[in-house]
């Protein structure tokens, strides 16, 4: 029960903040639906009335998209971000558990280097790292991306996991010790279980970082079928530049996947995303 | 001298009501102590007299001003938190000070308040520390001190000293008392410690389900208990209870059968309800009313544990027709498991209850058995 | 020291198994880069010419004078302060109107705040894009409903305000995922200490700004640090928006290593960029870094 509110609790108060979040969900909701009702009009109707609603909504369009390249964006996004997110979380699970629970000499110069990565930004590398994909002939395949994805999504995500389980209750784990199992045994039987949240946490920011990623699939996909969606979205109206109403049903599309998912798991999201304040 | 005057308060949270008018009468510099078992109500009775709950009936006044409709800060109130809620991000001056400043008191005054609040306290080194580099007992004093600074005419606690270990509890207990007397207002103070209740307290309110069962000074309550609810809460070990039928009255004694055993209690002469020939009673016995009597002499019984504290022993005793009791006796016993034993209650231990748990008026209790 | 060495041995072996993915991710796709970065910024190396020539610290010498790299540089500091301003500070807004402010709708307009988050920031950009534009775009009918005309090319193809557009469609994206962090740091305040300060006679406004605010200090440090870390990284809003134009007036930095590197062919100077970029970002990150473990 929250007993102080920041602003008076009467009536009008009451009104004017909701008017106040009214009008920036307006912001926020109208050039989305504005995206979607764009796609069920005419090329004619955008340029006559550009807020109008269809005459004839064309629901055509949403299919054209997706049969004209969406559909390989989706499948390429799907399989790229698939495979770095499971990756990630599983990596970096490892590296955390080896570095908190294991009698390892060289733990924290490990650790310090994973910092020292997590301060290191994509944009500094982007010529090398085109470079050694093109000599490992990986331009313009999934691993080419899914790699270099992995190793950014990492350090980020061993802090989290190292802060996770540093402070995970060692008595589980000697209770697992004393009950016979081995470090593996323990991770998976003990502690992995018990990690859920962070988990999840880890695979959802990671999922939103690479699923939109742009700056590496531009350099590394060149190839129109190999593109991810965000890049597919921008060649597609590169490509059917006057066609308005078709760009627009691809961005809906295109943009779909994770929103649905985030109502789904709204919860985890927010939990995830909020956990990067911390 | 301040009085505060509670009549008929209510609280409901939606439709559930949680206090079911309480009055309550405080004047002078009382230590009052609230004592109940958990979710009673306790802490929001003494949230509500502070002004954080709202209230849904009742009254209440403070030196005949009604203060019901007010703000927490204009009530004359001060409150020490269970996790002392000091503000994390204010050195420990400015914690104290702040309710002054709210209130737009010249920072000369401020700081000289403060300054006598820290000396009173032995607070004055750790001044310009934040909560974070405090010890636990330090915190604590803190919060006092921010609510001493506001010069209140009741002090509010709720459970204040729950978060420190034995020892500084004792210590700060003794503190609070100290301090209290010195301030001259009036303490209210939630726990449900009853060391705490009964080492502090000029009069404590004993509640149970948004009710309070009984007020009174807490050797009133020892001794007098209103009903069985009452007299099984204070006191460790519990009091002991043993089903107890009447026989009837005759020469101003109650008879009664326990057990193997009878007794025949004088009434007092002012009892009116007297509980009628076969009426089913209850019978307390405090853990150091009991006396060891020759065998066969009142109620067998088979030890099921002795704890040797030296000073006394604590005798846990499975009685042969009745329930497990718990006995005190002064000195050392050497008592093992399984030894048999014949108890009584002392003549003038005996509280009697009726069949709705009241107690029922007994005065001093000459023992007598069956084979007198 | 109790324990066989043969047992020390043997954790050993397992930690290196374990930290090997990562370890080998990291060295191949960062640390083995990042010195290959460091090197060829030392070089004068370009795909067309050919050309390969160590030339010591020409290219930095040569980035001093570059005007686009001003600009660039520029744009990014101004990013990053407007960014601060809007995203932080209309984030404070909302969060405490959905923390201690509205009873009612938290989770709706929550929902619908933080939806932007998860578009991706091309598709943003194209969406922004399209709205500004001013043959299908509705701004510009806007502006005129308001006596203002908008510019020929409409507003990001003025040089003048193309930057600020860009920053403006930033906002729109990021500000709900400020929110959402700071939202959760107020919900972290605990109640005691708003019980507090209601006793000390501190409520309403004067609560957010006296206890509120001071105690998510730090969460409020991290916000204000993943926006300027996310302004000095920006490249597919100005890729997809301006592609870095009109003439140069929106580049950023990471447009111009890109252009530089995947353009212009000029690998060792886009480098010699890249080690500008490493030194901002690395402060910052680290900074960050301590923010996490605090
Ligand atoms: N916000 C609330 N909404 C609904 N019911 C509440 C609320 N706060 C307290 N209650 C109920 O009111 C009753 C009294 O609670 P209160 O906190 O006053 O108990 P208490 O005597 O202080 O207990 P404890 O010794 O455990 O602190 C409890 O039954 C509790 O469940
Ligand atoms: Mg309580």
């Amino acid at each position: 029960m929250k007993s102080l509110a920041f602003f008076p609790r009467t009536r009008r108060m009451a009104i004017i903040m909701h008017l106040f979040l009214l009008g920036y969900v307006a912001v926020i909701l109208f050039p989305l639906s504005w995206v979607v009702i764009g796609a069920l009009k005419t090329n004619r109707e955008m340029f006559l009335d550009p807020t109008g609603l269809p005459a004839d909504p064309n629901w055509g369009k949403f299919i054209e998209a997706w049969n004209a390249g969406v559909r390989d964006f989706f499948i390429n996004s799907v399989v790229v971000s698939g495979v770095s997110v499971a990756l990630i979380v599983i990596a970096s699970a490892l590296a955390a558990y080896a570095l908190t629970r294991m009698n390892f000499r060289y733990s924290g110069w490990v650790y310090l280097l994973t910092v020292l990565c997590f301060a290191i930004p994509v944009h500094a590398v982007l010529v090398p790292i085109y470079g050694l994909l093109s000599d490992l002939h990986l331009l313009n395949t999934h691993l080419g991306l899914i790699l270099p994805y992995a190793a950014f999504g990492l350090p980020f995500s061993i802090i989290l996991m190292y802060s996770f389980f540093y402070e995970f209750p060692a008595e589980l784990e000697e209770a697992g010790k004393l009950d016979g199992c081995g470090p593996w045994r323990r991770l998976w039987f003990v502690v992995l279980p018990l990690s859920r949240p962070v988990l999840i946490s880890v695979a959802i920011f990671n999922l939103v970082g690479v699923w939109n990623e742009f700056l590496l699939a531009t350099i590394i996909m060149t190839s129109k079928h190999m593109q991810t969606l965000p890049l597919g979205l921008v060649s597609f109206r590169d490509q059917y530049g006057t066609d308005w109403p078709g760009t627009l049903a691809a961005i809906s599309i295109g943009s779909l996947p994770l929103l649905v998912l985030f109502v789904i798991f709204q919860k985890y999201f927010v939990r995830s995303m909020a956990g990067m304040g911390k | 001298m301040s009085e505060l005057s509670i009549n008929g308060l209510r609280k409901s949270y939606g439709a559930t009501e949680v206090l079911h008018g309480l009055d309550l009468e405080v004047s002078g510099n009382e230590f009052v102590v609230f004592v109940g078992p958990s979710g009673c109500g306790k802490s929001t009775f003494l949230r509500s007299i502070a002004g954080l709950e709202t209230i849904s009936g009742g009254s209440m006044t403070i030196d005949g001003a009604d203060i019901s409709g007010l703000e927490p800060d204009r009530r004359g109130v001060a409150m020490v938190f269970q996790n002392y809620a000091l503000y994390p991000h204010m050195t420990v001056a400015q914690n104290m000070g702040f309710a002054l400043r709210m209130a737009h008191v010249p920072k000369a005054e401020i700081a000289r308040k403060v300054r006598e609040v820290a000396e009173i306290l032995q607070l004055e080194p750790y001044l310009d520390r934040r909560p974070m580099d405090l010890s636990g007992g330090q915190r604590q004093r803190v919060a006092i001190g921010r609510a001493i600074v506001r010069e209140p005419k009741v002090f509010l606690f709720d459970e204040p000293l729950s978060n420190l270990d034995a020892d500084l509890r004792a210590h700060m207990r003794l503190e609070i008392i100290k301090l209290h007397r010195h301030q001259k207002g009036i303490s209210i103070y939630v726990t449900h410690d009853q060391v705490e209740a009964m080492t502090m307290a000029d009069k404590i309110v004993v509640m149970r389900d948004g009710n309070i069962e009984q007020v009174g000074s807490p050797l009133d309550l020892y001794n007098e208990p209103v009903n069985r609810f009452v007299a099984g809460f204070l006191g460790t070990p519990r009091m002991n209870f043993l089903d107890a039928t009447s026989t009837g009255v005759a020469n101003w004694r109650l008879g009664l059968k326990v057990g193997g055993m009878t007794l025949s209690p004088p009434i007092r002469p002012d009892a009116d309800a007297l509980p009628e020939a076969g009426a089913p009673l209850s019978l307390g016995v405090r853990p150091d009313g009991w006396r060891i009597v020759a065998e066969g002499d009142g109620l067998a019984g088979r030890v099921v544990h002795a704890e040797q504290l030296g000073r006394e022993t604590v005798v846990f005793i499975e009685l042969e027709h009745g329930p497990q009791v718990a006995m005190i006796q002064p000195g050392q016993y050497r008592l093992h498991s399984d030894d048999a034993i014949w108890l009584a209650p002392a003549p003038d231990e005996l509280h009697l209850f009726d069949a709705s748990d009241a107690a029922l008026p007994v005065a001093r209790i000459p023992r007598t058995n069956s084979h007198n | 020291m109790a324990q066989p060495p043969t047992h020390h041995r043997r954790d050993t072996i397992s930690a290196l198994t374990l930290l090997a993915p990562a370890m080998i991710l990291f060295g191949a796709f960062i640390l083995l880069p990042l010195m290959q970065t460091f090197a060829w910024s030392l070089y004068r190396y370009e795909v067309f010419g050919g050309v390969k020539e160590f030339v010591g610290l020409d290219n930095f010498a040569k980035l001093a004078g570059d005007e686009v790299f001003g600009i660039a540089l520029i744009n990014n500091l101004k990013f990053a302060v407007l960014s601060v301003v809007l995203q932080v500070g209309m984030g404070l807004v909302l969060a405490a109107l959905l923390d201690r402010g509205v009873r009612r709708f938290k989770v709706v307009y929550r929902t619908i705040i933080f939806a932007p988050i998860l578009v991706s920031t091309a598709a943003v950009g194209l969406l922004w894009s399209l709205i500004l534009n001013p043959s299908i775009g509705p701004v510009d009918d806007w502006l005129g409903l308001i006596g203002l005309s908008a510019p020929r090319n409409g507003l990001l193809g003025e040089p003048a305000f193309a930057i600020y557009g860009v920053i403006f469609v930033g906002a729109w994206q990021y500000t709900g995922f400020m929110m959402v962090i700071l939202l959760a740091g107020m919900q972290n305040v605990p109640e005691e200490t708003y019980e507090a300060a209601r006793m000390d006679g501190c409520k309403g406004l004067r609560a957010f700004f006296h206890i509120t605010l001071p105690t998510i200090r730090n969460v409020i440090i991290t916000c204000c640090l993943l926006t300027v870390i996310g302004a000095f990284k920006v490249f597919d809003l100005v890729y997809v928006l301006t592609n870095g134009g009109p003439g140069n007036a929106t580049e950023v930095l990471a447009s111009y290593i890109f252009r530089n590197a995947f353009e212009f062919g000029q690998i060792g100077y886009a480098n010699a960029l890249s080690v500008v970029f490493l030194a901002i970002a690395f402060v910052f990150g680290l900074i960050q870094f301590r923010m996490i473990r605090r």
